[in-house]
């Protein structure tokens, strides 16, 4: 079995460097059956291609998906710097 | 006061075309010019670099970007910025835009920037070819982000990269990755040229907040860390640091 530190290291290198997924903002923690997935993506579909890329490497741990889809919301007000 | 709107990281794909389009059109409410830091597609292809063409193009205010890492992932950065041109997009790497807001004039100096890491914590210039390149890179970055800088004559002076300037906004981030976050050979050449604000992305668990030894103001505008289409910062012309006055 492989431990928790090289599997997340493993995990983590995969959704940063597979074409499906490159995201570089996604943090995984395992921790025993569990795998948890928090940051933020562009958009909705990338949320499931993160589980997609974590379930081939890891098919027997239960993913935890935190990930938020970043808003794209005009901004409330401004930051005056004087 | 000059209203600059800026965004990072923003990751565009053909998945994700036409979501940040609806608050663009109205940046021209917000903002006098809007800075892109970098990030602007996910693998740097010329196809994603359409898409970042289409959302950004014919907007109401001049629209000044620099790449930003994965920008450069698939090894065609003068295309993709070719394709962002071809657009009317202005693309800096180490080199300045100046434009007039009323009666006040705002220039803005990018390049991408680089890692290495910061004051007394960070990489040298010295050993195996591969280290001398890494470290090298920045070196050449940071000068020409100091002649860009330095060639500005306006009221307000922005630098612009994807790479952090200072540690100050990477809070949140684990500290054994900042050498890949930024540089402190950035700040530097922010510091000694007069420059207002520094702008910067590339660090999405970071704070937006951040200061240069120089008394610099920095904002990490990361889309997931300002959490908006954009965020916007309104300048005082002639201010310029709380510290070095």
């Amino acid at each position: 079995m492989t431990s928790e530190p090289y599997l997340s290291a493993r995990l983590r290198r995969a959704i940063a460097e597979d074409p499906r997924t490159t995201e570089l903002g996604v943090r995984v923690t395992v921790r025993g059956d569990h795998v948890l997935l928090s940051g933020d993506v562009a958009c909705e579909e990338r949320r499931a291609g993160l589980e997609a890329v974590v379930h081939e490497i890891a098919p027997d741990l239960q993913v935890v998906d935190d990930v938020r889809v970043v808003s794209v919301a005009e901004p409330e007000g401004s930051e005056e710097l004087r | 006061m000059i209203r600059i709107a800026a965004v990072g990281d923003v990751h565009l794909g053909a998945d994700a075309r036409g979501r940040m389009r609806p608050a663009l059109e109205k940046v021209g409410e917000h903002a006098d010019v809007l800075l892109l830091a970098g990030d602007l597609t996910r693998h740097g292809t010329l196809d994603e670099a359409r898409v970042v063409a289409e959302e950004f193009a014919d907007l109401p205010v001049p629209v000044v970007a620099v790449l930003g890492n994965h920008d450069h992932h698939d090894d065609k950065p003068v295309e993709v910025a070719k394709v962002l041109t071809d657009s009317g997009l202005h693309v800096l790497e180490g080199d300045a835009v100046v434009f007039r807001v009323g009666d006040e004039r705002i220039g803005v100096a990018g390049v991408k920037g680089f890692g290495g890491g910061f004051a007394g914590k960070c990489g040298s210039n010295f050993g195996e070819r591969e280290m001398k390149a890494f470290v090298g890179h920045t070196i050449g970055i940071a000068d020409t982000l100091r002649a860009a800088l330095h060639s500005i004559d306006a009221d307000v002076k922005v630098a612009l990269t994807h790479y952090s300037p200072v540690p100050d906004t990477l809070r949140g981030e684990p500290p054994e990755i900042y050498p890949f976050l930024g540089s402190y050979l950035l700040a530097e050449a922010i510091d000694a040229t007069g420059t207002d604000l520094a702008i910067h992305g590339h660090a999405h668990f970071g704070t937006e907040h951040g200061m240069t030894p120089g008394g610099v103001r920095v904002r990490n505008v990361a889309q997931p860390i300002i959490r908006a289409a954009y965020t916007v910062y309104s300048v005082e012309p002639m201010v310029r640091s709380a510290v070095a006055g």
